[in-house]
C-alpha cells in the first residue's frame, strides 16, 4: 500500500502511511495523542474505545487501519464539538450518570448512534444500544435515563 | 432531604465527558521506559535461574537484587516481595521488571526470559490449608446451654466466590526519579498507603517520595492495596534506570494477578428455642491467596458481621484466613462482610422456610433495635430502620403476592422472590481511625477568598471530590467556584487517610465540615489562611478491643434492604433477574444522585456476584481473565435497579452521613440465591449460582 | 489537538506490511492468488483480537460482489463480507437468521463483524454458521480459476479445518429460501450481551399438509465443529406428525447416543442436558 490511507477523521482529511495492521486504537492514542479513545481489553469486550465509523459503532481496537482507507472516523474529541453532543453532555450531567469516566466517550458515541437511528428510543432499545459498552460503576441507570433525556430535550437534533 | 442533597453537576463531569481526563494510560510516554513484570508461571516453586536473552542498549532487567531499600511492600504486614527472592508463591508472583524504550521489544524480550525452577507442592484448597495466617474469635452469652435447651439444632456449610473488582481502567503507574526524588503518580484509591511502601522499598526519605494520584477509573477495593505493589516495582526501575518508568497492566494481567475478593467457606450450627434463634457458632475460613495484604482487616471485618443484622442472644464466632498458593486476596467493596452476611442471611432463610415461617416475618422477628448489643458486645447507639426499610422494600416488590403467587411452580419458566437484610459498619473497624489513621485535613484559604481543600482521599468515580466541595462550600456559605479540589499528592496534601471502608465522606467529610465551620469564624479578608482539623474519636463510643473482639467495632452502622425477582429457565439453567429493590440508609446524602448511583452501582454488581461473576482457578490458574469469560453485567442482562433512600441521620458525620459506598454490594447475593432458590425448590448454599449450577441442581 | 488544521500524518516504525485491499472481486482473487498467506480481512472482529504482529491482510470490505444481498427463486444470497447489522436491517433476511444476528455480541461487533468472517474463523461457537448449518446453506467458493458452491454441512473438516483452498474466497452464502420459516432457536450464553455461545441450538421443522419435509437440528458450541446429523433428522423426514411422535424417544436416544459434548467455559455434562432438553422442547413445540 504505498500510497497509503487516506481517511476522514473528526473532519479533518488525514493520509496515514504507517502499518495497515496497526489498530485503529493505537494510532489514535499513540500517534494522533488522541486519548479519549480509551483501552479497556482490545479485545473488542468493553467498549472503552468505540468510535464511529462512516455513522456506525465500532470498537476502534478491533479495526485494522487498513480498512479504514476512505472512510469516516469520528472520536470523542471531534463529537464533543457538536451540539448534539452539548445535549448529551448536559443530559448526562442532569442526572450524574458520570462516574470513573473511562466508559464514557464510547458510552457517549453510542448514545449518539442510538439517536442517530432512533431520534425517540425506547428504554429496551436505549440499553440494547449501550449493550456492548460496559460500565461497572452505575449499574447503566443513570446511563439510560440520560440518553431518554436527551433524546426529549435534544429534540430536532436526531 | 436537607438542602445539601440536592444535586449538582459532579466537578470532574466536563473533562470526564470530553475524553479530556488524563488517566496513567494518557500521559505521552515519549522519553519512558516501559516496563513490563517477569511472572512466575508455577504456584510453587523455588526459581532456580533467571536466563535472560541479549539485551539491546537501553533494556534492562532488574529482580530483587537491585531493590535499593527493603524487598518489601509495606501494606498492613511486610510479607509481600517488591520481586521474589527464592521462592514464587502464585501463578503471577513477580520475579523482576523488565525496561526499555520501545513496547513490543520489552515484549519481545519478556517472552525470551527463561527462568528455571524447581516445582514444589502448591496448596490450593483454603479447607485444607496448613498455614493460618489469621484467625479471630469472639463469644458472647453462653452458646452451650443454649444448644443444650434448644428445640431444633441446624447446621450448614456455604460457600462465598471469588470475585473480581473489573474496574474499565486498568492499574498502572509512572515512576520518575530524578535529582534525589521519587515522583510516582497513577491509578489508586491511597495516596499515603503508597508513599509508606514506595518509600520504604526505595530506602529513600518519605520527605523525598510524593504520590500522586491521577484520574482513577475505578477502583472498589481493587486500587487499595494492589497499586502499592505496582508503585513499588516502577519506582524501583526508575530508581535503578535513572529513566522514567510507566507500567500499565493489560487487562488479562490486571485480571490474573491483581487482588479479588477472598473466597469463603462458613459453616454455622443455629439453636432454635420456642420458634426463634437463640444462638449461632460460626466458623469461617477466607481463603487469602499466597500474601497477607489486606486480609487481616477483611477478616476482621467478616467475623464481625457474623449473626448479620439479628440480635442472637448467645454467638460464637470463629474465623480463620488461610494461606494458599493463588493470586492474593484483598479489597473488594463489603470488604469481608458480604461473605459473611451470605451464610447467616441463607441461614435464617432455611430455619424460617423449615419453621413455616415467611423468611421475612421471620428476619423481622429477629431484627437488631436501638440499645440491643452488637454481636461483639457493643450496642447499637442508634435507632434500627430495618423494620420500616424492609417494609418500603415489600411494597414496593410486592413482596407478599408474589410469594405466594411462586409458591407451586411447574413448567420451564419458574419465578422467585426474597429478601435479604443487611448493614455495613461505617467507617475503620474499631479503634483504627483513632490509633493508625489519625486523619488530618487542611482548608487553605487564599487571598483571593477561594478554599482549597488538601485531604488524600480520592475521587475513583465516586463522586468524592464534589461531596467534598458540597459540604466546604455549605458550610463556608461560599458558591460551588469558590471552592477548589484537585488530584492529591502527597507533596501537597496531609494525610487524612485512605479511601476505603465506607469512611471518606463520614469521617472525613465530617472533619472538612468542621474545619469550614471554623475558617468561617476566623475569617480574614484579603489573607490567606489554613485551618487543619485533626480526627477525633466519638464520645459515645464503647472502646473496642481488638485482642478480645469487645466493643463498639464501628460508631454506627448503614443499613439495607434488597429484594430480588429471577425466573429460571430450567431448560437452560439461564438465570432471569426480573428486578431488584434496595432500600439504603446511608444517613443524609451529601448528593442525591450521587448517593442513588452509588447505590444502584453497587446493587448491580451484588446481583452479578449473585448470578453471573465466578473467577475460575484451577490449579491456582485464572484462566476466565479476560472481560470475555469473566462476566460483569451489560446494559441488558436486568432491568433498572430500583433504588431508594431512607435516612437515618448521623449525628457525628457531615449533615447526618454515614458510610454509603460498599453497603449496596453486601445484600443482593443472598437474596438472589434465595429468589433462585424458591424458584426452582432446591436448597442453595453458595453464591454465585450459576445457569450450570441450576441444571447440576434440578437434573 | 482538533480543529480546522489539518492533523500531522502519521508515521511508523513498522516494517513495510504485506497487507492489500482489494477494490473489486477479480482483484481480490488475484490477490488472493498471488499472495496465499494472505489473511482474508472482513470485519477483523475475530483476527483483531489475536491481532497478530506478522499478520498480512487481505482486506475485502470494500468488494462491492461480497457486499451484496439478493434474492432468486431458491436462494437469498448474502455476500460474505455482509456486517450483521446489514442482514438484521435487510428485508431479505428470514427470521431465524435475523435472530441469530441479533443475539451476536453487541452492536458494534455486529456492526463489523461479516457472516464470511464468522464462517471462515471455523468456529463450532458462531451464531450464524449455526443458522447457515440448520438451514443447509451453501457455500459459493471462488477462486481466480474456478468456483464451486459447496454445502455449508460439508465445509468443515474439523476443528478449524475447511474446504476452502489456499486461493478460494467464501463469496456469497446462499441461503434457502422455502422451508425455514418454522424455526426454533435458543442460544444460551453466560448473559444477555456480549456473550460466547456456551450452547446454541437450531431447529427446522418443515410440515406441509401434515407430513415432515424437512426436519434439521444443529448444535452449537458443543465440539470442535457445529453438529449437524442428517441421517437422525431423516428419521422423521416424511412422516406425519403422529408418526413422528411415534418416533419421538428414538430420535431424541439417537442424539443423545451422538452427542458427546466437550468442556470449555462449561461442562460438558452441562452442554449435554442443555442440548437434549432444546431437542425435546424443539420436538414438543412441533406437537411431536
Amino acid at each position: 500500500m504505498p500510497a497509503g490511507i487516506n481517511f476522514n477523521l473528526n473532519g479533518n482529511e488525514m493520509l496515514y502511511t504507517g502499518s495497515p495492521e496497526a489498530r485503529l486504537l493505537d494510532v489514535l492514542r499513540d500517534e494522533y495523542r488522541m486519548t479519549g479513545t480509551k483501552c479497556g481489553c482490545r479485545e473488542g469486550e468493553c467498549g472503552a474505545c468505540s468510535v464511529i465509523i462512516d455513522g456506525k459503532l465500532a470498537n476502534s481496537c478491533l479495526v485494522a487501519m487498513g480498512s479504514i482507507d476512505g472512510s469516516g472516523v469520528t472520536t470523542i474529541e471531534g463529537y464533543s464539538k457538536t451540539a448534539r453532543f452539548a445535549a448529551l453532555d448536559k443530559a448526562y450531567e442532569s442526572v450524574s450518570a458520570v462516574q470513573c469516566g473511562f466508559c464514557i466517550p464510547g458510552m457517549i458515541l453510542a448514545s449518539e448512534c442510538i439517536l442517530a437511528a432512533t431520534p425517540h428510543p425506547t428504554e429496551d432499545e436505549i440499553r440494547t444500544g449501550i449493550s456492548g459498552n460496559l460500565c461497572r460503576c452505575t449499574g447503566y441507570n443513570a446511563i439510560v435515563k440520560a440518553i431518554g433525556i436527551a433524546a426529549e430535550e435534544g429534540d430536532g437534533l436526531w | 432531604m436537607k438542602p445539601i442533597s440536592k444535586s449538582v453537576p459532579k466537578i470532574d463531569h466536563c473533562a470526564k465527558t470530553r475524553g479530556l481526563a488524563e488517566y496513567v494510560c494518557d500521559y505521552d510516554a515519549t522519553g519512558m521506559l516501559y516496563g513490563r513484570i517477569l511472572r512466575s508461571k508455577h504456584a510453587k516453586a523455588d526459581v532456580l535461574s533467571i536466563n535472560l536473552p541479549a539485551m539491546p542498549e537501553g533494556y534492562d532487567f532488574i529482580d530483587h537484587r537491585r531493590i535499593p531499600g527493603l524487598n518489601r511492600v509495606h501494606i498492613v504486614q511486610d510479607d509481600t516481595p517488591v520481586f521474589a527472592e527464592r521462592t514464587v508463591e502464585y501463578i503471577g508472583d513477580p520475579i523482576g521488571i523488565i525496561v526499555g524504550p520501545e513496547e513490543r521489544e520489552v515484549d519481545r524480550l519478556l517472552a525470551c526470559i527463561e527462568v528455571e525452577y524447581d516445582i514444589l507442592t502448591p496448596e490450593f484448597d483454603a479447607r485444607k490449608s496448613p498455614v493460618a495466617f489469621f484467625e479471630y474469635g469472639y463469644e458472647k452469652g453462653d452458646i452451650a446451654i443454649a444448644f443444650a435447651h434448644a428445640d431444633r439444632i441446624y447446621e450448614e456449610s456455604f460457600e462465598t466466590g471469588r470475585q473480581e473488582q473489573m474496574y474499565l481502567e486498568t492499574n498502572g503507574m509512572i515512576a520518575e526519579y530524578a535529582q534525589g526524588k521519587m515522583l510516582v503518580h497513577g491509578t489508586m484509591q491511597c495516596p499515603y498507603y503508597v508513599h509508606t511502601a514506595v518509600a520504604e522499598a526505595t530506602g529513600l526519605l518519605p520527605e523525598d517520595v510524593i504520590i500522586a494520584q491521577d484520574v482513577t477509573g475505578g477502583g472498589f477495593g481493587g486500587k487499595e492495596d494492589y497499586p502499592s505493589v505496582l508503585a513499588c516495582q516502577a519506582a524501583v526501575a526508575a530508581y535503578v534506570t535513572g529513566k522514567p518508568v510507566r507500567v500499565v497492566l493489560s487487562r488479562r494481567e490486571d485480571v490474573e494477578f491483581t487482588s479479588k475478593r477472598h473466597p469463603a467457606f462458613c459453616d454455622i450450627k443455629a439453636a432454635v428455642k420456642d420458634g426463634r434463634v437463640t444462638a449461632m457458632q460460626i466458623e469461617a475460613v477466607y481463603d487469602a491467596g499466597a500474601y497477607t495484604t489486606m486480609t487481616p482487616v477483611v477478616l476482621q471485618r467478616g467475623v464481625i458481621a457474623g449473626g448479620g443484622v439479628y440480635s442472637i442472644e448467645n454467638l460464637k464466632v470463629k474465623g480463620e484466613a488461610r494461606k494458599t498458593n493463588t493470586v492474593p486476596s484483598g479489597a473488594f467493596r463489603g470488604f469481608g462482610g458480604p461473605q459473611m452476611f451470605f451464610a447467616v442471611e441463607m441461614m435464617m432463610s432455611h430455619i424460617a422456610k423449615d419453621l413455616g415461617e415467611d423468611p421475612l416475618d421471620f428476619k423481622l422477628a429477629h431484627t437488631a433495635k436501638l440499645g440491643d448489643a452488637t454481636s461483639t458486645s457493643g450496642m447499637h447507639h442508634f435507632n434500627v430502620p430495618l423494620p420500616a426499610m424492609m417494609d418500603e422494600v415489600a411494597q414496593a416488590c410486592d413482596y407478599r403476592r408474589k410469594k405466594e403467587a411462586y409458591a407451586d411452580q411447574q413448567g420451564r419458566l419458574r419465578k422467585g422472590i426474597a429478601m435479604s437484610a443487611v448493614y455495613h459498619g461505617a467507617g475503620f473497624t474499631g479503634i483504627g481511625e483513632r490509633d493508625i489513621i489519625k486523619a488530618v485535613v487542611r482548608l487553605r484559604k487564599d487571598k483571593d477568598g477561594y478554599a482549597e481543600i488538601l485531604v488524600a482521599n480520592t475521587d475513583i468515580g465516586q463522586g468524592l471530590s464534589t461531596a467534598f466541595t458540597k459540604i466546604v462550600a455549605q458550610e463556608l456559605g461560599l458558591p460551588f467556584d469558590r471552592v477548589i479540589i484537585k488530584l492529591p499528592d502527597t507533596g501537597r496534601v496531609p494525610n487524612s487517610g485512605p479511601t476505603v471502608a465506607s469512611r471518606s465522606v463520614m469521617v472525613v467529610g465530617e472533619l472538612l465540615r468542621r474545619a469550614a465551620a471554623r475558617l468561617k469564624d476566623e475569617w480574614l479578608d484579603g489573607e490567606e489562611q489554613v485551618i487543619e482539623e485533626r480526627y477525633v474519636h466519638p464520645d459515645f463510643m464503647i472502646t473496642f478491643d481488638i485482642d478480645k473482639f469487645q466493643g463498639d467495632a464501628y460508631p454506627t452502622f448503614s443499613w439495607a434492604a434488597t429484594a430480588v425477582e429471577v425466573e429460571v429457565d430450567t431448560f437452560t439453567g439461564d438465570i432471569r433477574i426480573l428486578g431488584a429493590w434496595g432500600s439504603y440508609d446511608i444517613g443524609t446524602p451529601i448528593d442525591e444522585n450521587i448517593a442513588v448511583g452509588q447505590m444502584e452501582g453497587g446493587l448491580v454488581q451484588s446481583l452479578g456476584y449473585g448470578m453471573m461473576e465466578s473467577i475460575a482457578a484451577v490449579n491456582g490458574r485464572i484462566r476466565n481473565n479476560s472481560f470475555s469469560d469473566y462476566l460483569i453485567p451489560t446494559a441488558v442482562d436486568f432491568p433498572a435497579v430500583d433504588v431508594s433512600l431512607h435516612v437515618e441521620e448521623y449525628p457525628e458525620g457531615p449533615y447526618g452521613a454515614k458510610g454509603a459506598g460498599e453497603l449496596p454490594l453486601v445484600g443482593g447475593a443472598p437474596a438472589t440465591i434465595e429468589a433462585i432458590e424458591n424458584a426452582i425448590g432446591v436448597k442453595l448454599s453458595k453464591t454465585p449460582f450459576l445457569p450450570e449450577d441450576v441444571v447440576k441442581a434440578l437434573y | 489537538m482538533v480543529g480546522s488544521e489539518r492533523l500531522p500524518d502519521a508515521q511508523s516504525n513498522q516494517p513495510a506490511s504485506g497487507s492489500v485491499t482489494a477494490g473489486s472481486l477479480d482483484e481480490a482473487l488475484k490477490l488472493r492468488k498471488e499472495n496465499p498467506g494472505l489473511i482474508p480481512y472482513a470485519g477483523g472482529t475475530d483476527l483483531m483480537i489475536e491481532g497478530r504482529a506478522d499478520a498480512a491482510y487481505l482486506f475485502l470490505g470494500k468488494v462491492p460482489e461480497m457486499k451484496r444481498i439478493a434474492q432468486d427463486d431458491e436462494f437469498i444470497r448474502f455476500g460474505a463480507a455482509c456486517t450483521f447489522s446489514q442482514l438484521i436491517c435487510s428485508a431479505h433476511t428470514p427470521g431465524i437468521l435475523r435472530d441469530a444476528c441479533l443475539q451476536i455480541a453487541a452492536p458494534a461487533i455486529r456492526n463489523m463483524g461479516s457472516i464470511g468472517g464468522n464462517i471462515g474463523n471455523g468456529s463450532p461457537k458462531a451464531d450464524s454458521a449455526l443458522i447457515f448449518m440448520a438451514t443447509n446453506s451453501m457455500l459459493r467458493l471462488v477462486s481466480a480459476d474456478s468456483e464451486r458452491i459447496l454445502p455449508i454441512r460439508k465445509f468443515y473438516l474439523g476443528r478449524k479445518k475447511l474446504d476452502l483452498a489456499p486461493d478460494e474466497l467464501i463469496v456469497e452464502v446462499l441461503m434457502p429460501i422455502h422451508g425455514i420459516d418454522n424455526y426454533y432457536y435458543k442460544k444460551v450464553g453466560g448473559r444477555r450481551a456480549l456473550a460466547i455461545s456456551r450452547v446454541a441450538f437450531a431447529g427446522i421443522m418443515d410440515v406441509r399438509d401434515g407430513i415432515i419435509c424437512n426436519c434439521a437440528a444443529a448444535f452449537g458450541s458443543i465440539g470442535d465443529v457445529i453438529v449437524c446429523l442428517d441421517e437422525i433428522d431423516r428419521m422423521l423426514v416424511g412422516k406425519s406428525v403422529e408418526e413422528a411422535s411415534a418416533l419421538k424417544e428414538a430420535y431424541i436416544d439417537a442424539y443423545n447416543m451422538a452427542i458427546v459434548p466437550v468442556a470449555g467455559r462449561v461442562s460438558a455434562d452441562y452442554r449435554k442436558q442443555v442440548c437434549m432438553n432444546l431437542l425435546r422442547d424443539f420436538l414438543e413445540s412441533n406437537h411431536i
